[in-house]
């Protein structure tokens, strides 16, 4: 083969393999770009009207428990023992759980609040790689 | 005496079949060679799954070139046959010229049968299986703009076949070296097989070593090719991706592929069925035997064989040494043009893309990834780049099977 011919089948395989490379994977970019948007609306709208439904249905049982027992909430007479960086919104959820758990026709009071020392994430990812199989 | 005669004669025909007699001296300069790649897997640990296999393949078929030997039917008359054989029974038998010859058989060496893997393009479809099985695309389909990278670090594949046309190799053959740019082994190889299988022992070699001095031939390119600055920008995390955005991406990603370039459609296909079983979470056992004793099954053939192929008469040779060499141009112009199209991304996103993370687009997963993270923390050390890199480095991956697909397509 002469230069020519060595020249011609080089720069269109350049431009060929350039041209197409990239095509396919700006189409990729596209179209993995559209169905992550769609996925994403459709779940995070699925996600919202189900946290709503939730909302509504916890309402409905809370008014309806109060309307039979007529019972008073859970009163904090005196602040507990919090550990420092616990902010009033993470005690709010932490109440609002152990009022989920025990309901109103119980008496319980949270006297403190306190981070549990754990190993850290890897390692305890570490120990269930190690003891899933047995 | 005739006890004493025997005994002579036997030794005789052992010491005639022996390596003494018939090795000549580029077989014991590619045992050498084997011994480097033994030290280099083994000390050094440079991709030793796949160097060490490679290596003892090659050490093997240079000790006993027979191994490869392909399986051969020699006619016999009756007289040879019950000479050589003590019988005509349990052979065909083929009629010419009116005389009955008996049909022979000579069987191949163990390495010509497990090298069918490679030869009909079976093992390197099978290795995606597995590596698509064991590959996270969460951060591809969190950031699909890593797909720009991923088909910039496929240039270096075109330029290089330019240098190897110039170099006076044919143009598939041409094509079977630009494809070491890749930086994919199997994706060399599957290549290799179907344009230009003359050359697969060199391509081989010159593929798996330059993917296991990743780490060394990279991190100049980068530094050279980057500003301080630019090395030391740190990218915004990641959105998280839902399980079902996980499951469709295969799916995709093959319907595409395969409509428009089905010669990729094995590579792409097995990848991605790997894939799928990983993420459907419904063929935990499936997937879990793809990632492990499959791949493993059939990266000890696949090495063994293409380490076979590396004969003395076949290696030694000045067409290997300008493999070798285009080889690592494209690997380096690879990197070069992920980095540089990573500058172009860091300049239009207003230096919030990270150019070091367009080198793992190169595939070579994860090791080129993990390069970007290490030469990002030399800046930074409070820097991990290592998802975002991940994102380049298995677009990397489906980058090179597309361009694998062009070049058979056009060249075959």
């Amino acid at each position: 083969m002469d230069l020519m011919g060595k020249f011609t089948i080089s720069a269109s395989m350049l431009l060929t393999g350039f041209v197409i490379v990239f095509g396919v994977l700006f189409l990729l970019i596209f179209i993995i770009w559209l169905y992550g948007t769609i996925v994403s609306n459709a779940q995070n709208k699925a996600a919202q009207r189900k946290a709503e439904k939730e909302l509504k249905k916890q309402k409905e049982i809370i008014a309806e428990e109060k309307a039979k027992t007529n019972a008073k909430p859970v009163v904090v007479n005196q602040p507990g023992k919090y550990e420092t960086g616990v902010s009033d919104e993470v005690i709010a959820v932490i109440s609002a759980a152990v009022y989920t758990m025990y309901g109103s026709k119980q008496k319980v009071k949270i006297k403190s609040i306190k981070r549990q020392r754990t190993q850290s994430a890897w390692a305890r990812a570490g120990i269930l790689e190690n003891n899933q199989p047995f | 005496m005739e006890i004493l005669e025997r005994f002579m004669k036997a030794i005789e025909g052992i010491y005639q079949g022996s390596g003494l007699m018939n090795l000549d001296w580029r077989n014991y300069v590619m045992i050498a060679v084997a011994c480097v790649l033994f030290y280099l897997a083994i000390k050094k640990q440079f991709e030793p799954l796949l160097l060490l296999p490679i290596a003892f393949g090659m050490l093997l078929v240079n000790l006993y070139p027979a191994i490869t030997e392909a399986p051969q039917t020699t006619l016999m008359s009756a007289a040879e046959c019950i000479k050589t054989k003590g019988t005509t029974e349990g052979y065909a038998t083929t009629v010419m010229n009116g005389v009955t010859y008996y049909n022979v058989p000579h069987y191949g060496g163990l390495l010509y049968y497990l090298y069918q893997g490679v030869k009909l393009g079976i093992y390197p479809p099978l290795i995606f299986l597995g590596v698509g099985a064991m590959t996270d695309f969460g951060p591809l389909i969190a950031n699909p703009k890593s797909f720009i990278l991923g088909a910039a670090a496929q240039i270096g594949i075109f330029i290089t076949f330019i240098g190897a046309m110039f170099l006076g190799f044919t143009s598939p053959q041409a094509g079977a070296i630009g494809i070491i740019g890749g930086a994919d082994g199997p994706t060399a190889i599957y290549v290799t097989t179907k344009l230009a299988p003359e050359l697969l022992g060199s391509i081989a070699i010159a593929a798996y070593s330059y993917m296991a001095l990743v780490p060394i031939i990279q991190p100049p390119i980068m530094r050279a090719l980057t500003t301080k600055k630019e090395r030391a920008v740190v990218m915004e995390q990641l959105r998280p991706v839902s399980k079902l955005e996980k499951i469709i991406f295969p799916v995709i990603i093959v319907v595409v592929i395969s409509i428009l370039l089905p010669d990729a459609a094995p590579l792409v296909g097995m990848l991605m069925f790997g894939n799928l079983l990983k993420e459907s979470g419904v063929c935990e056992r499936i997937s879990k035997t793809a990632q492990n004793e499959l791949m493993n099954i059939i990266t000890i053939f696949l090495g063994t064989t293409v380490g076979a192929t590396a004969t003395g008469a076949n290696f030694l040779s000045l067409s290997t040494l300008k493999i070798i060499a285009l080889g690592l141009i494209a690997f380096m112009m690879g990197t070069a043009f992920g980095v540089l199209f990573g500058k172009v991304m860091y300049k239009v996103t207003g230096g919030k893309v990270n150019p070091l993370i367009g080198s793992a687009g190169v595939s070579a997963v994860p090791m080129a990834a993990r390069v970007s993270q290490r030469v990002g923390q030399e800046e930074n050390p409070g820097n991990f780049l290592l998802m975002h890199a991940m994102g380049p480095n298995v677009a990397g991956v489906i980058g090179s099977a597309v361009a694998a697909g062009v070049l058979m397509n056009v060249l075959k």
